[in-house]
């Protein structure tokens, strides 16, 4: 682009693609066009100007991956977790006012782009799903919900506990939830091995509440949020475990117990 | 279009809260706890517009207790871009709920072709730009039913088609428009150093009379450029500018901007306090001159602060 004969639309369109394609390089070509829309000052080339905005924009918005997924990043390390988000942001530049969904494709990106595609590995698996659960629970944290303060007690019946009205779970192939809370209380978790695991995610006044939980209790929670009854659960878990009625009727009570004690129930 | 008189005057009306500090996530239980002796908060607009869940919630019980200023970093007022109506419904939203005292945003373009750099982009300051954004500003205005309020931003680069000097681009829009302005005192001392341009004539050419609130803050010296990182205390150079803009001014409202390597609360309030000994006097200016402070990673206008603190 020549000086003076290009209108405000070329004129942005040219410098955001200089600040978000990370190919722009040094050749002459593009130091000529630098050159003839931006000054040089008295301490700084034409060039040096506009650096300076091409490094903050990656830097800044690497940043708030980093705070988005802030576990993942620990368990990458900080090079590597800074190679994945810089071409994530390169193939997916932010198209939103806000920067809470700026790492909304982030885990599918990490899917498609696993550098593992010859010959499968087993890390890239737990990553992709530390990632899609940190996502998972920015959007929790966020979600429009009314929320239910009323708690049951130890006299209201079985039949009057509803689930909390903000309330996931989640059924993951790695030890997801333990290691995002040991990364939390700062106990530096290691990479784990590959071991099924379950657990809830609550929010009650407003902040997360994450709950490992075990494989029955996991159906069986399943079962409520569809929307059947306490009853109706225990039904289906003892039908499709073939428990014995009583054996469940032995644990129900410490249960609920912990149910109610998490925040899981309301009335 | 509403008379671009009844938004001058609207601005002329708007009162002088006093000292106000950023709301920061990281200071939400402190603030609910404790209710400091804060006149009033600024929030950060795209922050809450879109929560369902703490923020907003803590937003709502602020409200309640202090005055509160939105102020908007992805308005995009330059952007060839057309206006972003649904952004602008939930900022005429989140407006009727929070009821703040105004709306500011930045004299800047974030994005085009729906892109958003999440960056203060320098808009090339000419008569077609002017016209734009005018154009836009009375919109936007019409939409909001309020005057807004525009801030200079931190500049590192000028561009060779640029014809008008900042300060006169910036009274021309509250000429055209009735708009307000929010003088960022760092900002004209660190866009002024990287561009060649003295920060005491670029105050004394603004309308002062237009001028309803100013930002200080801290910035990092790299040498041959400065970053405005908004992540330490402010230096004294900023100080004096802000003395002579509050000269200037009369007093108007004022921020301490800190949104990186973010202090304990009582820090950053007494940081702020700090403006009332250099609002009249300019004799207390050689007591103390803060040491230079490096960071491995500078970044202008960092926004990572703007992500949900969702475990705190
Ligand atoms: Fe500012």
């Amino acid at each position: 682009m020549e000086p003076n004969n290009f209108s405000l639309i070329q004129l942005q369109n040219w410098m955001q693609g200089m600040l978000i394609e990370s190919e722009v390089n040094d050749d002459p070509g593009v130091q000529q066009q630098v050159n003839n829309i931006v000054n040089s000052s008295k301490r700084l080339s034409a060039v040096r100007h506009l650096d300076i905005y091409r490094q903050s924009y990656i830097a800044r918005l690497r940043a708030c991956m980093q705070n988005q997924f802030g576990a993942l990043a620990y368990s990458l390390g900080k090079d590597l977790f800074e190679l994945f988000a810089d071409q994530y942001l390169e193939a997916n530049p932010s198209n939103s006012y806000s920067l809470n969904t700026l790492g909304e494709k982030f885990p599918a990106f990490l899917e498609a782009t696993r550098p593992d595609a010859q010959q499968r590995e087993i890390w890239p698996d737990f990553m992709i799903e530390l990632a899609g659960f940190e996502y998972a629970l920015s959007a929790i944290f966020d979600e429009q919900a009314v929320e239910n303060d009323n708690k049951p007690t130890n006299d209201t019946p079985d039949g009057g506990l509803k689930l909390a009205p903000v309330f996931y779970l989640f059924h993951h192939r790695f030890p997801i939830c333990n290691y995002y809370l040991e990364f939390c209380q700062n106990k530096k978790p290691e990479l784990p091995l590959e071991q099924e695991s379950f657990c809830v995610v609550t929010r009650s006044n407003y902040k997360l509440g994450l709950f490992p939980i075990r494989g029955a209790q996991y159906y069986f929670l399943e079962s409520m949020k569809k929307g059947k009854s306490v009853a109706e659960a225990a039904d289906e878990l003892i039908g499709k475990f073939n428990f014995n009625r009583n054996e469940f009727g032995a644990i129900w009570p410490e249960w609920r117990r912990s149910f109610i004690a998490s925040g899981f129930f309301c009335r | 279009m509403v008379n671009k008189q009844t938004y001058a005057e609207a601005v002329k009306n708007l009162p002088n809260p006093g000292l106000g500090l950023g709301l920061r996530s990281k200071h939400f239980n402190h603030i609910l706890e404790h209710n400091p002796a804060v006149d009033w908060f600024e929030v950060i607009s795209e922050n809450f517009m879109d929560s369902g869940g703490r923020p907003r919630h803590v937003l709502r019980q602020l409200a309640d207790r202090y005055p509160v200023v939105m102020h908007g970093v992805s308005l995009s007022i330059g952007s060839t871009d057309p206006l972003n109506i649904e952004y602008l419904s939930k900022l005429r939203t989140l407006a009727e709920e929070v009821n703040p005292l105004w709306i500011s945003d930045h004299l800047c373009w974030t994005g085009v072709n729906s892109l958003n750099t999440h960056d203060l982009l320098p808009v090339v300051l000419n008569d077609e730009s002017l016209k734009h954004i005018c154009n836009r500003i009375n919109q936007i205005q019409d939409f909001l039913q309020r005057p807004v309020v525009f801030e200079n931003p931190s500049t590192y680069l000028t561009f060779k088609q640029s014809t008008i000097n900042e300060w006169d681009f910036l009274r021309y829009m509250t000429e055209e428009t009735g708009c307000g302005l929010l003088l960022d005192v760092n900002n004209v001392y660190v866009s002024g150093f990287n561009n060649d341009f003295d920060p005491v004539h670029y105050i004394h050419q603004l309308p002062h009379d237009r001028i309803v609130q100013m930002h200080i803050a801290g910035h990092q010296h790299c040498g041959n450029y400065i970053i405005d990182t908004h992540d330490r205390k402010v230096v004294q150079d900023v100080w004096k500018l802000f003395n002579s803009a509050w000269q200037l001014t009369g007093g108007v409202a004022t921020l301490l901007e800190w949104d990186s390597q973010i202090p304990e609360f009582e820090e950053y309030h007494a940081e702020l306090l700090k403006a009332k000994k250099y609002m009249n006097t300019l004799s207390t200016f050689k007591d103390e001159e803060t040491a230079p402070l490096y960071n491995e990673a500078v970044v202008s206008n960092p926004v990572d602060f703007l992500v949900s603190d969702i475990m705190g």
